[in-house]
Parts: structure tokens; sequence; C-alpha cells
């Protein structure tokens, strides 16, 4: 490590904390569980000042912001208020309920299969079950378009992030070495200890003379206020139950609640509501158990996922908007982005137990950027994923495995580790969420989205899979197998400097309702290869900040 | 599957660690090793169910000295009460109608190449050479849906079932829960004291 980098971390790892305690009180607080009984209620008939609908990443941070900046905020999660005691488990297939089960339909000549892979639902949003990667865009990714002559550029720049990305590191917390790669950084906590997946990916880097890193990950390295450590279970994908892991549950909404906003779980948006002419949002109509019911407010945010959020618009349709809320330019749905998000798993002679410890242990960014002596522009990350049973066996099937040698295969599962490409994908007008014919239990049109991968996604899986591969082989590999998948849904909603570009601002408001604003994945013109929970809390908190005038210094 | 490590007996693998899970834990994995409610089928008719029984065993390569690891009831009880996976592709009808039909195919292709016997009916490699077939179809169109989705959907659901049970991760030497106990010992070739080399 550099000199400078080591004095940096220094400095960041061994700085007070007062300053994240007065914005985010959050891991100081009593548990959420016990908050929860004293929140404050509003009556439907009171004007909130802001409803946000869903509590993910998005939502529950924009949602803390504004209550700490004393605005009277209620969030309308259609999902339960988890108990982790209670509503989660250390198993695979015991939560399945984490999950968005609700019908989607999924087309296009690439189909993204949900799966294992699917949104989250209830307070805490996809985080609650996301894998705990939490790196930030590097500064070119806010100017694709001018840099690479693809995609688009952004209404902001790195710089003007920046700070947010700061702020929510130290509120989460995340923890991993000094970061060389765009806009190099340290980390306020230090990395975690690899297992034997890690340890692979280390080696097999080293090896090649690939720079790789420990971290980030949004996991308490020790304790972090009053929440526990990690204890190296590996169940990160299946909701921490020792609070160990960042999730809104436990980062953003105790703060929150103290602050007197209102967490209203199982309620589900159906509609957001506009006056008479279309000019301004005036509520939202929800469904809670089975009684349909109108919110009003001052504002609404909508922060449902790229999936349920242009859903949502879609389907509150008016006489001045008849394709759809804040559609006048057959944008919402549009531009929806997954990264191609291939795995390849490598089989050594010595046990890997690649279940042991959280599955995102390390990463490189060495091949993210642009690289001109390459047929292909942008680039992708590669990280350790670690899939338990159930997926490892959908890994083994998808590669034409079954019958007896499917078993076989799969008997020898202590001997595999497991790395993962993230691949910058462009946003392509075509890849969109529109409305099926099929209808939810609510009687509404579920979202169909549709999905293809031009030539240059292509080349890019295939580029990942290779130096997955070569990582894998120089650390002693001898068998190999990739499977082709996808994860990391954002865009549909995405922002723009004008009305034409985007439907958003910067500020994350809408240009056609000034008091609509969009605050979850769905804004995001580009995805970089970047994992991207910790890019939409700094963009949500941003907007929270620039609407409360509390920018900080 | 005479070739794998014998079924271990009740009370030692992952089930043996049950006193170290916490109670919610326990409650759910466990479950899967008790008696299921009655009716045992709600969703399969009685012929459907022969066919998914008969294909599963395929898929799984199970036999008769296996552990008792339920799946066709698993997959009858979402199919039943719509417990799917929150998405379907849209060549492909919701999961339950797309069992349905996939099932009624291949009782049917077996009937077309085997003088009338249904896939439970034929042989072992008869219905080998059947299932190979639909692999062999890829994005293909068989009875109106694209074979290579049909596969997924079973392997799936197959999958889901047979891996999420205790005595399957004894088969393969997954740790089961691991909550509160976490893990001391991180790292290549490195096991805790209860872990069987493998
Ligand atoms: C398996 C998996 C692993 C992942 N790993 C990582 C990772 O390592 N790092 C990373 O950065 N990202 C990861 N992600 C992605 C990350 O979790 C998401 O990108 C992020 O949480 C999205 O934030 P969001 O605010 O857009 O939506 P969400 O966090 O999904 O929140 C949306 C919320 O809105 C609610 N909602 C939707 N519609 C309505 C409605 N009509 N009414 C009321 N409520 C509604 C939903 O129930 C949900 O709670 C992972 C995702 C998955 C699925
Ligand atoms: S490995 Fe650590 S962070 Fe992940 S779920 Fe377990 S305790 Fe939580």
């Amino acid at each position: 490590m550099s000199g400078r980098a080591a004095a940096r971390t220094l400095w960041e790892s061994a700085r007070p904390q007062g300053d994240v305690r007065r914005r985010n009180a959050s891991a100081w607080l009593p548990h959420v569980t016990e908050l929860k009984r004293d929140m404050r209620r509003f009556a439907d008939s009171d004007e909130v000042d802001m409803v946000v609908v869903g509590c993910g990443a998005g939502g529950a941070t924009f949602t803390q912001r504004l209550a700490h900046a004393g605005w009277k905020v209620v969030c309308l999660e259609a999902g339960p208020f988890w108990d982790p005691q209670k509503d989660w488990v250390s198993d695979e297939w015991g939560s399945h309920h984490l999950y968005w089960n609700e019908p989607r339909v999924v087309g296009g000549s690439h189909p993204v299969p949900m799966g294992s892979n699917n949104s989250g639902r209830g307070v805490g949003g996809s985080m609650v079950h996301f894998a705990g990667f939490a790196p930030r865009l590097h500064p070119s990714d806010f100017r694709v378009r001018s840099g690479d002559g693809v995609a688009a550029d952004w209404p902001l720049s790195y710089a003007q992030l920046r700070p947010y990305y700061q702020r929510l590191e130290r509120e989460l917390p995340v923890a991993g070495q000094y970061w060389p790669w765009g806009d190099p950084h340290p980390y306020p906590h230090p990395p975690h200890p690899v297992s034997g997946n890690g340890e692979v990916m280390l080696d097999g880097c080293a090896k090649l003379g690939i720079e790789a890193r420990v971290g980030p990950v949004a996991i308490a390295n020790g304790r972090f206020g009053n929440r526990p450590h990690c204890i190296y279970r590996g169940f990160c994908l299946q909701g921490c139950k020792v609070d160990a892991k960042a999730s809104p549950l436990i980062t953003h909404v105790p703060d929150a609640i103290a602050h007197g906003a209102e967490i209203r779980a199982d309620a589900m948006v159906t509609r957001i509501e506009t006056d008479r002419e279309g000019r301004r949002v005036t509520g939202v109509r929800y469904v809670r158990g089975g009684r349909e019911y109108v919110q009003r407010a001052a504002a609404v945010a909508v922060a449902g996922y790229s999936i349920e959020t242009p859903r949502l618009l879609l389907n509150s349709t008016s006489r001045r908007f008849p394709d759809g809320l804040c559609n006048d330019h057959d944008l919402v749905g549009r531009y929806v982005m997954v990264q191609g998000a291939p795995q390849t798993a490598g089989r050594f002679a010595e046990e890997i137990r690649m279940y042991k410890a959280p599955p995102p242990e390390v990463s490189t960014e060495e091949f993210y950027e642009t690289d001109p002596a390459k047929p292909y522009v942008r680039g992708f990350s590669v990280q350790t994923v670690s899939p338990l049973p159930i997926m490892w066996a959908e890994h083994v099937a998808e590669q034409g495995h079954w019958g007896p040698d499917l078993r076989k295969r799969m008997t020898d599962y202590t001997h595999w580790a497991t790395l993962g490409a993230l691949c910058e994908f462009l946003p392509q007008a075509e890849n969109r969420v529109t409305l099926a014919e099929e209808t939810d239990r609510h009687g509404l049109p579920v979202a169909r989205f549709d999905h293809s991968q031009c030539a240059n996604d292509g080349q890019l899986m295939e580029a990942s899979r290779k130096v997955m591969e070569e990582i894998l082989r120089a650390a002693g590999a001898t068998e190999l197998m990739t499977v082709e998948r996808y994860a990391h849904l954002v865009g549909g909603c995405r922002m723009g400097r004008t009305a034409e570009e985007g439907v958003v601002d910067a500020d994350l408001r809408s240009f056609a309702v000034p008091n609509l604003f969009i605050t979850d994945g769905s804004v995001l013109p580009t995805q970089g290869s970047a994992n991207p929970a910790l890019t939409i809390m700094a963009l949500a908190d941003r907007a929270a900040c620039r609407l409360a005038g509390k920018e900080p210094r | 599957m005479g070739r794998m490590r014998a079924w271990p007996g009740k009370g030692a693998g992952a089930v043996g660690r049950a006193g170290t899970w916490d109670p919610v834990t326990a409650g759910v994995v466990l479950a899967r090793l008790g008696p299921r409610h009655e009716p045992a089928l709600r969703f399969f008719t009685p012929r459907e169910e022969a066919v998914a029984e008969a294909l599963l065993d395929h898929v799984l390569a199970r036999s008769p000295d296996d552990p008792p690891v339920p799946v066709l009831t698993v997959i009858d009880d979402r199919l039943a009460t719509g417990e799917y996976d929150g998405w379907h592709f849209a060549d492909l009808p919701q999961d339950a109608e797309a069992w349905r039909r996939s099932l009624a195919g291949l009782d049917e292709d077996a009937r077309l190449r085997h003088d009338g016997r249904g896939f439970p009916e034929s042989g072992y490699g008869e219905r080998d050479r059947l299932l190979r077939h639909v692999l062999q179809l890829g994005s293909g169109d068989w009875y109106g849906m694209p074979a290579g989705h049909v596969w997924k959907l079973w392997t799936r659901y197959a999958c889901e079932a047979y891996y999420a049970h205790p005595h399957a991760w004894d088969e393969i030497g997954f740790g089961g829960p691991a909550y509160p106990r976490g893990y001391l010992r991180l790292g290549r070739g490195l096991r805790e004291p209860w872990e069987e080399p493998r």
C-alpha cells in the first residue's frame, strides 16, 4: 500500500463517529423491532409532507433523511415489517418468502429469470437478501456517452455524488481494503478475513498479476454501535439474522422512526392519485388487509424497484396521462438494464467449502474501464460468489447435467470455488417493462420485462468468462463450469437533463409533475460494473438533502 | 445411487446438529422430515402423479436405496398453493399450467413411440431416450412450448425440493444452518471439528 493510501486509511478508520451518529443514529438506537412499537401513526386524511412507496435501498434512505430534517413522512411498503429473529432463517429454501413472488413475465431474446435473483419485499427491500458488495461507481460511469460514444451521460457528475457515497459508507458501514480503482478511497472498517473461496481468488489473481482487493462489503467488521459482528455463517443472501450485514431495516429505518416517520408495512400501493388536471399528485391509493385506502400527501416518492416502479406509473393512468404517469415521452419502463453476471466455478483437489463466510469477499475492478485494445467498450468486475446447495444445483443442471450425472457432481460441492462477473450491459430502449395481460390478486396488470443483449454485451460476457477461468486455473482448478446469468436490475425511469431525455432530473424530481419523485434504482441511466445498492442510496440521500435544503458542506 | 455414501442413519449428519440451530430455523428445516399433511396431493391428478414421479426419478436419479427426500409432494404443494418463483417465461404459461401441459406431453410422446404405453409404463431406457429427446430440442417447439424452457422448469422445481433437504446436504457435504454457531475455521482445506473430510 502506498504511503498516501495508508495515511488515508488510518484517518478514515480512526476518525470519531459523532457526525455519523448525528446524521443517522440507527446503529445506536434500540432494535427496530422495539422502536416499531411506539412508532408514530398518521391518519389517511392527514396530508403528510411526503409519502414514499417502497421501503428498500432508495425509499428507506429517502424516508430517513426527510424525517431527520423534520418532514412528516409515511413510507408504504407492500411486504411485511420483518423481525429478523422471528421471520428469517438460516436456510436457503426457507428464505423464499423474502422475494417478490407475485407473478411477473419475462421475455425477449435473452429473458432474465428472476428466481434467486428476485427483488425483495418487506421493510429493507432487496437489501435484506442482497449479497452485501458495496462498491462505488467510477467517475467514467457518469459520462459514458462523452467518453465511449455509447449509452448516455448522467445529468450529474461523480464529484457531485462523492460526499453522499462517503456518508453512506460510514453509515452501513462498509469494510474493505483501500480501493485503488475509480476514485481511490479508503473504507471505514478494515477488511474481513477470507474463506477458501476468497483465498482462491486472491491466489489466482496474485499469480496472474491482477490486482484484487478484499471488500468492499456492507458488513460491520467488529461492533458498530449496538450492532453485533459477523459470525461468518454464509447466509447473507437469506437475510442476516445477526444484524451484521447492512439493510435499511437496521441502517436507516430505526432513525427514521425515531424522527417520527411512519413505516406502514403490508400496504400495496396500486395507484398514484393526481388532481383533476394532472398537474400535481395528491396522494396514493393502497390496499391493506384487503381494504382500499387513500393516503393524502403533499408530495410522493416512488421507490418500488426497477420493475414495480414503472409498473405503478404505467398503471396510474388518467385523462392527462393516458399512457401512464410521467410517460409523455414514452420513457417510463424503457432502458431497464441488467448486468451480465456469468458465474465460473472451478474444482480444486482440496476442500474449499465456499458456503462458509459471507459470499461477498474479494473483488477486482482491473477490467472495469474501456480498453482501447479490445473490440468492445466498457468492462466488467470480478467478485467472489458462493452459491448454497439449491443455487449450486441449478448451476450444475444449467450445464446440461441431470440424473446420475447431476447427483454425482453435486457430491463434490465442497471442492468447488465460484467467481462471478458483473458486465456493464448497455441501456437499450427495447429492454423494457410493460404491462402484461395477466393480473395479480388485486386485479392489476403484472409487469412484463423483455430483455435482449446487444453485440457489446455478448463480448463482455465472453471476455469476463475467460478472465474468471484464468484466475481459477492459476489458483489450481482442474475443472471449470460457467453459467450465464444476469443480476441487478436498474433503470426503467432514467434521469436526464430534459424531459425528452429522462423521466426525472438529477434531483430525482419528475419533469411532468413537480411534486412527484422517483428515488430508487430505476433512475440510473447507465450501470457501470459496480453493484448498485450504494449508488441508489447515495442518489436518494442527495435528492432528499436538495429537497430539504440540507446539503452536506 | 449405490456408489454414493450410505444414508448415515437417523440423528447423524445435519439433522444431528439441529440442537445448535435457532428455534425458527430448526422449525422450518425439521418440518421437511416429518409427515406431510393430508390429502397428500392436491394439484396433480393420479395420472399426472404417475408421470411426474417417473420424470423426477430420472431427473434426480433416485433409487430405492436413497434416503427419503420428498420431492413430488413438495412440488404438488407449491403448485396447489401458487407458491411459484415470482416469474415465468413469456412463451410458457404460468408454472402450474406448464407442469400440466408438459406432463401430458411426455405421456403423449411415450404413447406415440411405444405402442400406446404411457411414460410411467415405458421401460427405464425408453424413458431416458424420451427425456434426451426433449433436452436435445433446445429452443425448439415441444407441444407449443420451447423445450429448453420446459426442461428448466422441471429441473428447477426438482432441485429446489431435493437440495432443500438435510439428507441431500449430507450427501454433498453441506453443513446446513449455522446460526447462532457460525464458522471459525475459514480457508482452503480447513474444517470445523464436526465437518467430515470429503
Ligand atoms: C440476490 C441479490 C443479490 C444482490 N446483491 C447485491 C450486492 O451484493 N450489492 C449491491 O449493491 N446490490 C445487490 N443487489 C441489488 C440490490 O439489492 C438492489 O439493486 C437494490 O436493493 C434496489 O434498490 P431499490 O430501492 O431500487 O429497490 P428495493 O430495495 O427492491 O426496494 C423496493 C421496495 O418497494 C416495495 N414495493 C414495490 N412495489 C410496491 C408497491 N406498489 N407498494 C408498496 N411497496 C412496493 C418492495 O416490496 C420493496 O421492499 C442484489 C440483489 C439480489 C436480488
Ligand atoms: S455471514 Fe455475516 S453478514 Fe452474512 S449473514 Fe452471516 S453473520 Fe450476517
